[in-house]
């Protein structure tokens, strides 16, 4: 490529040199000119300085091993008048490497989100606002940490030799331990662990005034989430827009369903449901049949797409995936297949790029624009949840499938007279009983009245129990009709029948504001378990039950149906009536008040 | 396109992840360009989060555990 090339000719001015990885994309400069523009706005100088950002760049070549990085940002920190000894510190052990709270702080963060980014939650962001990090400098942390993983990825599929000697590299170890330091040793509180939402604030940006939004919502129909969310410094959001523009647009190499299918291949491979969701979104734009999109999320090698394009796939979640298992073999197999050197260039930056963006959402928590497709979501998920932190909801899922099977042996037990087995599943379901009273009753004095009948009732009858049902579902029908008896006593005239679809079918949801992002983090666990507490006994006793059932305890559609003895058509119905009149109820505590997103 | 009517119908299925891979896509094509069923699925959606995560109607086991202690005692009585 001629010297005249303008990103090529401001290296030679600035650092004297052109790096070894931009030379090696030289055949399409249009994904130079990307990263370039990326690399300029996310590392300049900020509310985190330049120090902090090329030592989170340098943290994460190291823990990935990658030498060419890892020589490139100590030469840049040795610029930045960064000493030897501190560079050679930060390589072999960071935590030695006389760092100030806040820059160790940062650092871990970044590489926990370099290197299990589904386990980054909002306590990690709160830990770091607790070391007097303000929003721009979280901001920048996590688009610090994207391009570190963009520039690892494109370097691991270039494979460019080190721009500068590096004997110092290859005894650098990364520390397992380090990983146990950002993440075990504070206790996670399942709360937090739980609370997603956009993690920083992002105001809101009008097309009008914010052009390059206008050319996403004519080239995507809306604004995705993923950049709204990232409205917090918009000089940074436009270059980043137009990188990715430079790099998905133009059709020279790869097709623009091409390059979405890797998106979403390498996306699924990451557990990255909000991009999946987006990616399967923008192929049906493409004119991809969904199902097709969502076989491709589950497993490309299922769908219908052509061996070579499966090979492309294969190809990019390798180098997504499992960077260090990348090897020449694999380029020259796309090469036997007939892909040019382009196109194999094209596939190494786009999935650079989908790394880059599956960081930056989940370092962000952005919340998502579509449902993933449910085929993902049962396929993938519980992967998800194997990464993360373990959390309540978790551990009792485990809990209750064991707790099934004891259930048995207890009843047996219970049946023939044992106390002790009694009580043992009197506590295990104490919850789930009292939770159906209540949700009957609307005040919780009679329902915890009406706990002490139902169980009173329930050893009464136990020996009737055949273990036909769940021991579950037959305590909640006593707890059922022991409740209906309390509301017929007090003349009660609500009705919970499936006759009784007075109102449930011409029911038409209200126009409401946009609420904002993250409407979990503007109040206390209390304040939130009030409001909701509040909401639910406001509603008529009908809609109470099937979303006390379906979102308190969580069971599934088809179980509220078999413990209410309703259809599934009519707990649909009615769970999504609820759920609609509960949002009216929170709205006023949960919407904007930013003008500009009043529709 | 489908209409804000039609959409509606699909959308406690939709909510509950239960739709066929066409009506999704109609329904998404549909979000995508209507801003009010957009703010309605994302306050829907973010409705059943805050509410599943509230962790409400807990019964501590200062309130349940003596009821639970007095129904033992109960049955022991009549057992005996």
């Amino acid at each position: 490529m001629g010297n005249e090339f303008g990103p090529f000719v401001a290296f030679q001015q600035a650092r004297g040199f052109i790096p070894n990885l931009l030379q090696a994309q030289s055949l399409l400069p249009r994904v130079i000119e990307a990263q370039t523009i990326l690399e300029n706005a996310v590392l300049r100088e900020g509310a985190i300085s330049q120090i902090q950002k090329e030592r989170i760049l340098l943290r994460i070549a190291a823990h990935r091993q990658d030498t060419y990085c890892m020589s490139a940002h100590s030469r840049a920190l040795c610029s930045l008048g960064v000493s030897d000894n501190h560079i050679d510190d930060l390589l072999s052990d960071y935590r030695n490497a006389k760092l100030s709270a806040t820059d160790l702080a940062s650092l871990q963060f970044c590489l926990k989100l370099a290197r299990h980014a589904p386990a980054v939650n909002s306590e990690d962001i709160e830990a770091l606002r607790t070391c007097g990090f303000i929003d721009e400098a979280i901001f920048e942390s996590v688009l610090v940490a994207a391009l570190a993983v963009y520039r690892c990825t494109l370097s691991a599929g270039l494979g460019p030799k080190p721009d500068f000697a590096s004997k110092k590299f290859a005894s650098t170890r990364d520390d397992p331990g380090s990983e146990a330091a950002s993440n075990g040793t504070r206790p996670h509180t399942h709360e937090a662990v739980r609370r997603k939402g956009s993690y920083v604030s992002a105001p809101y940006l009008s097309p009008k005034a914010f052009t390059p939004f206008a050319i996403v919502e004519q080239s995507h129909g809306f604004i995705p989430n993923f950049f709204r969310a990232q409205t917090l410094l918009p000089d940074l959001l436009e270059a980043e827009l137009e990188a990715v523009g430079h790099i998905l647009l133009p059709e020279d190499a790869l097709t623009r369903a091409q390059k979405e299918c890797i998106l979403l291949a390498v996306s699924a491979a990451n557990l990255n449901s909000y991009c999946v969701a987006i990616h399967c979104n923008l192929l049906r734009g493409l004119g991809m049949p969904s199902d097709e999109g969502d076989q491709i999320a589950v497993d490309h090698h299922e769908s219908s797409l052509s061996e070579a394009d499966k090979a492309l796939l294969d190809f990019a979640v390798k180098l997504g995936t499992r960077a260090s298992e990348f090897s020449r073999e694999d380029v020259v197999n796309l090469r036997r297949l007939g892909f040019t050197e382009e196109r194999i260039l094209e596939c190494e930056v786009v999935t650079a790029l989908n790394n880059f963006a599956n960081t930056v959402q989940m370092g962000l928590g952005i919340e998502p624009d579509f449902a993933p497709p449910a085929a993902f979501q049962e396929n993938k998920m519980n992967l998800v949840s194997a990464c993360e932190t373990p959390t309540k909801r978790e551990g009792d899922v485990n809990l209750v499938g064991s707790l099934q099977n004891a259930d048995a042996e207890l009843v047996a037990d219970a049946q023939s007279g044992n106390l002790k087995a009694f009580e043992e599943l009197a506590r295990r379901h104490t919850q789930l009983i009292y939770r159906t009273l209540i949700a009957i009753l609307g005040n919780s004095a009679d329902a915890q009245d009406g706990l002490q009948d139902t169980l009173l009732s329930a050893f009464k009858h136990i020996r009737e129990f055949q273990g036909r049902a769940k021991f579950s579902t037959w305590l909640v029908s006593i707890a059922r009709n022991s409740a209906l008896q309390r509301l017929r006593r007090r003349r009660n005239t609500e009705s919970l029948d499936e006759s009784d679809n007075r109102d449930d079918e011409d029911f038409r949801p209200r126009q409401l504001r946009a609420w904002q992002d993250d409407p979990e983090q503007c109040h206390s666990k209390t304040e939130r378990r009030q409001l909701v507490e509040r909401g639910i006994l406001a509603l008529p006793a009908k809609y109470r039950v099937v979303v006390m059932l379906r979102d308190i305890e969580q069971l599934s559609t088809d179980d509220v149906a078999h413990q209410l003895g309703l259809s599934v058509p009519a707990v649909k119905t009615r769970l999504l009536r609820g759920r609609l009149m509960l949002r009216e109820f929170l709205s006023p505590h949960l919407s904007t008040i930013t003008k500009g997103a009043v529709q | 396109m489908i209409t804000c009517e039609e959409f509606f119908a699909e959308f406690a299925d939709y909510m509950e992840n239960q739709v066929s891979p066409e009506v999704r896509q109609e329904l998404e094509l549909h979000l995508a360009h209507c801003r009010a069923c957009h703010v309605l699925y994302d306050t829907a959606r973010k409705t059943v989060k805050f509410v599943t995560e509230s962790d409400s109607f807990e019964l501590s086991p200062t309130v349940s555990d003596p009821i639970i202690d007095r129904v033992m005692a109960k049955l022991r009585t009549d057992l005996s």
